[in-house]
């Protein structure tokens, strides 16, 4: 289990991380979401005992990463965002240098570096120099120094980055099978891929903490009205008219007219009644022809975005009081 | 601690910063060797130790100047730091690396005097040699804990290995200016080796130098560490 207390980081009178409070429970595959410059490396950094906080107390496995550094470091495996690497070894030269450094004992480094190198499907390149090999073998070098000595968590920095895409879905299913066993963080741009892997999310932004959730009710947050999409073709410019004769609709708008001479607008009903039937009946009588009808989707990407801009709003809204 | 010495010694090797090095400062040590010593006819061995002391000076650089500049630019201390290993192995461990490089070269370096044998019929000036090897050794110990220490400051290896170079010259023309610097002067230190002496208070006082530089080393690692990173 991790658990982050009151957690703040200041460089000088720059506040980069500000009194973030959380827990992650074991076996928890957790997606770390913010903008550029919102806190999340440092907030990895503090996790993994590379820089120390200003203040507030960070637990792993119940081991204070200030005050027991050594035993906290054990339980982490990470994955820096750069992906440093030292080019003068071969992958297996430096899995077993980190299996050195993390104090694996010597019977059982050279059976844990294979096993290392064949989860993260790099056997074929195992003896040809880092400095030689391309953008997806040297992420997948980094991910194994971060899976030596087995830790318990998993703290991943951007470990889709640069892979082709079928490097990519191998790499999610890796660290979803890894979630199985391990407690994961992951940080990630893809919105999309943090939606299919992680059972919850962390939004920071500016150093503060904004949502923990799972990805749907971030998702459900955003889609608070029952809305509807229909693609269709008419000719007489009568939709709004004889959409009115549907009991329970709220609201129809045009949303956009498709080259193929069709046109999407998006339908509301009111008291988030199911329309769809109505709809149906009612288009058809009037000849007008229906293509498509689905209900709109709110995706974590607009909740994402959701969040990062009302965040501000607020703070301003403060700062005029 | 062994694991950052085995993986520094590989980097040496490989990088090829310690052939380098050792092939530098074999070929000048045998362009003094053969001005100062076999021309003229000196079976004093040790005397050779006072101009590749001088050498040291400049060569030193190339060993300590990539040693945590070097990782720090590369991102790969993130690594070191975030493995279980502490502070204080992961900077012995890289000391003990250089002053390894140096021990090879310093044997290396035993066939001048082999060769000043074979012209003498036999073995001569063995004392001297013993206590200037010795000497020698703990005079690069400390230009490596400069080296090193400096290198730790900064995320470049030309800035830290010009400032080596910079420094260590400074603590040969100190104590020309004011003579209180040559109790601060590791040559000064040094002066006594070739003479066949070990000064106890000499040794004591180079490894007392050592380990204050270790200690501002470690301390200054976990100060940039502090300061640094953001995101």
């Amino acid at each position: 289990m991790i658990k982050v207390e009151n957690v703040t980081k200041k460089y000088g009178s720059h506040v980069a991380v500000n009194n973030i409070s959380f827990t992650i429970e074991d076996g928890e595959i957790v997606g770390f979401l913010g903008p550029n410059g919102a806190g999340k490396t440092t907030t990895m950094n503090m996790l993994t005992g590379f820089i120390e906080s200003s203040s507030g107390e960070i637990e792993i496995n119940g081991y204070d990463v200030s005050k027991k550094a050594k035993k906290a470091k054990k339980e982490i495996g990470y994955m820096p965002e750069t992906t440093p690497l030292y080019n003068e070894l071969t992958p297996k030269e430096f899995i077993n240098y980190m299996a050195e450094l993390k104090g694996v004992s010597k019977k059982e480094r050279k059976e844990e570096v294979q096993r290392i190198l064949k989860e993260v499907n790099i056997e074929d390149v195992q003896n040809k120099l880092i400095r030689n090999l391309s953008r997806g073998y040297r992420q997948r070098v980094s991910l194994a120094s971060a899976l030596v000595g087995n830790p318990k968590v998993l703290i991943l920095d951007e470990p889709t980055v640069g892979l082709d895409p079928k490097q990519v879905v191998q790499i999610r299913n890796l660290i979803k099978s890894l979630g199985k066993d391990h407690t994961v963080i992951l940080s990630s741009h893809i919105l999309s891929e943090i939606s299919q892997i992680c059972e919850k999310v962390i939004i920071i932004n500016k150093g503060n903490l904004i949502a923990v959730d799972t990805p749907e009710n971030l998702e459900n947050k955003v889609k608070d009205e029952n809305s509807l999409l229909v693609t269709i073709e008419e000719n007489n410019g009568k939709v709004e008219e004889i959409a009115k004769k549907i009991n329970n609709l709220k609201a129809i708008n045009l949303i956009k007219k498709l080259p193929d001479g069709t046109k999407q607008y998006s339908i509301t009903s009111k008291n988030n009644a199911d329309i769809r039937k109505e709809i149906f009946e009612v288009f058809a009588k009037n000849g007008i022809t229906i293509f498509e009808l689905k209900k709109s989707e709110a995706t974590l990407e607009e909740a994402f975005i959701n969040l990062i801009d009302e965040k501000p709003k607020k703070e301003e809204k403060g700062g005029k009081k | 601690m062994w694991a950052i010495v085995k993986k520094e010694l590989k980097s040496y090797f490989f990088s090829p910063v310690g052939y380098v090095f050792i092939g530098t400062f074999l070929f000048i040590s045998s362009i003094f060797f053969y001005i100062f010593l076999f021309s003229s006819g000196s079976v004093q061995f040790s005397n050779l130790f006072y101009y590749t002391a001088e050498l040291l000076t400049f060569t030193i650089a190339l060993l300590t100047m990539g040693m945590f500049a070097g990782e720090r630019k590369n991102g790969t201390e993130t690594l070191l730091f975030t493995s279980s290993r502490s502070i204080t192995g992961i900077v012995i461990g890289k000391f003990l690396a250089g002053v390894c490089v140096l021990l090879i070269t310093e044997v290396i370096s035993l066939i001048y005097y082999i060769i000043l044998c074979s012209f003498a019929g036999g073995l001569t000036n063995q004392a001297e040699t013993i206590t200037v090897l010795f000497g020698f050794l703990l005079l690069g110990m400390t230009y490596i804990s400069i080296g090193g220490f400096l290198s730790s400051l900064t995320e470049n290896q030309i800035i830290a290995g010009v400032a080596t170079i910079v420094t260590l010259l400074a603590t040969w023309f100190l104590p020309n200016l004011w003579s209180a610097f040559s109790m601060l002067s590791p040559v000064s230190l040094f002066q006594k080796f070739p003479q066949g002496m070990i000064s106890i208070s000499d040794t004591v006082r180079i490894i007392i130098y050592n380990t204050i530089i270790y200690i501002a080393y470690n301390n200054c690692i976990t100060e940039k560490k502090e300061s640094k990173v953001r995101g």
